[in-house]
């Protein structure tokens, strides 16, 4: 449990606002690293509630489905342009992202992603591949300046992050195709 | 089997939920950046053009009311701006060229509104007029020297100025129509001039249908 611990500690400490000011402060770290430690957050936190509630995972996310649909639906919210300003501008907003990334992404990602298939796992990083490059150059292509808070020179910033994450899925799934981890082990 | 059932209805749950964030982040799938969602905002509300005072490049001084019962054609600018400022303007006076030369002044007035009240007097004005084919009659170039005033109308219309150094304004930029009831109706994308002088034309023939 102590990992738990550890995953409340990270969050509170994201949610102080000088902390959440600063990282907010700057484009690409709102979307590429605060809201990933937010979900870095929930996925410590999940063993908690997995000893906590074993039940409810067992019935309501058997073949692991419904959780990973659920972190890719809200996942994909938060890379809009528009949730970005609104959780800057709304408050209610705002909580919804402290409380959406740990608890409706970072925790259903832990439990969903054993139960996977090997086809299940792959087809949710094929995913990432085709969202991050489509973001990547809407990001880096748009002429307007897509959020009120960042100016254009961080929006393509922010996009060239997308790519470089895309490139990254890329190269694992290429890797996959001609390495055998098991030889490995 | 019932265990299986659970994972469908949570599916569905998960697919419901997800459906409504997107359906309340993006009022209904309509506005993806928070600048659309202000532009929608504003043509859903028509906020009523305030009563201010105009000081124009010909030094004449009148209230909106001068323009009672005429559609007005707006973009906010100020003179020593060198970047969006003279593209808007170009385009504005492709808006007004390609509008039919009966509706000028008759049915619409153009105005070029100054939130540089300190820098563009009449003078400065009367100059700038001059580089975008502006006749300073059915499109007119004026200041509005109340900045309590100024600030109501561009607060109102959602224009953002921010000063900064060097008499450099950071603004945002658009075509706006407001119509002959002074209410604001439309507001329009200024890099697509076709685009909006259609519009526009389309609001007259309408009311010319409706007579």
């Amino acid at each position: 449990m102590t990992q738990a611990k550890y995953g409340l500690v990270l969050l509170i400490f994201l949610i102080l606002p000088p902390v959440a000011n600063l990282l907010e402060s700057i484009m690409i770290i709102h979307m590429h690293m605060q809201m990933p430690l937010l979900v870095i957050a929930g996925l410590l936190m999940a063993p908690f509630f997995q000893a906590k509630f074993p039940s409810f995972f067992n019935k309501w996310n058997e073949n692991g489905i419904p959780g990973i649909m659920l972190f890719i639906i809200i996942m994909s919210y938060w890379s809009i342009p528009r949730a970005m300003d609104d959780a800057l501008a709304i408050s209610v907003v705002e909580y919804f992202k402290f409380v959406s990334l740990p608890f409706l992404v970072g925790v259903p990602l832990r439990d969903s992603w054993k139960k996977l298939s090997d086809f299940g796992k792959n087809l949710t990083f094929i995913i990432f591949l085709i969202q991050f490059t489509v973001m990547g150059i809407i990001y880096i292509a748009s002429p307007d300046q897509l959020c009120n808070n960042y100016i254009r020179a961080e929006q393509v910033t922010l996009g060239w992050g997308f790519i470089t994450m895309a490139i990254a899925i890329f190269i694992y799934l290429v890797q996959l195709l001609f390495i055998n981890p098991s030889d490995y082990e | 089997m019932i265990k299986k059932r659970h994972n469908t209805v949570a599916i569905v749950v998960v697919l419901l939920f997800g459906f409504g964030v997107f359906y309340f982040g993006t009022d209904g799938f309509q506005a993806f950046t928070a600048e659309t969602a202000r532009t929608n905002k504003l043509i859903e509300e028509k906020p009523q053009f305030p009563n201010v005072t105009f000081e124009d490049s010909k030094e004449r001084v009148y209230t909106f009311d001068e323009f009672e019962n005429k559609y007005v054609f707006i973009t906010f600018l100020y003179t020593a701006c060198t970047d969006v400022c003279p593209q808007l303007e170009m385009n504005m006076h492709e808006v007004y060229q390609r509008l039919p030369v009966e509706a000028i002044g008759e049915d619409i007035v153009f105005l070029s509104i100054s939130f540089d009240p300190e820098q563009d007097d009449p003078r400065t004005l009367e100059k700038y007029r001059g580089f975008f084919g502006s006749d300073g009659d059915t499109w007119r170039m004026a200041r509005i020297p109340d900045q309590a005033e100024l600030d109501r109308l561009l607060d109102e219309f959602g224009v953002i100025v921010i000063p900064e150094e060097n008499g450099i304004f950071t603004h945002n930029s658009a075509f706006y129509l407001v119509n002959r009831e002074g209410q604001l109706e439309e507001v329009m994308d200024y890099t697509k001039p076709e685009e909006a002088a259609a519009k526009v034309e389309q609001y007259l023939q309408d009311e010319a249908g409706d007579e």
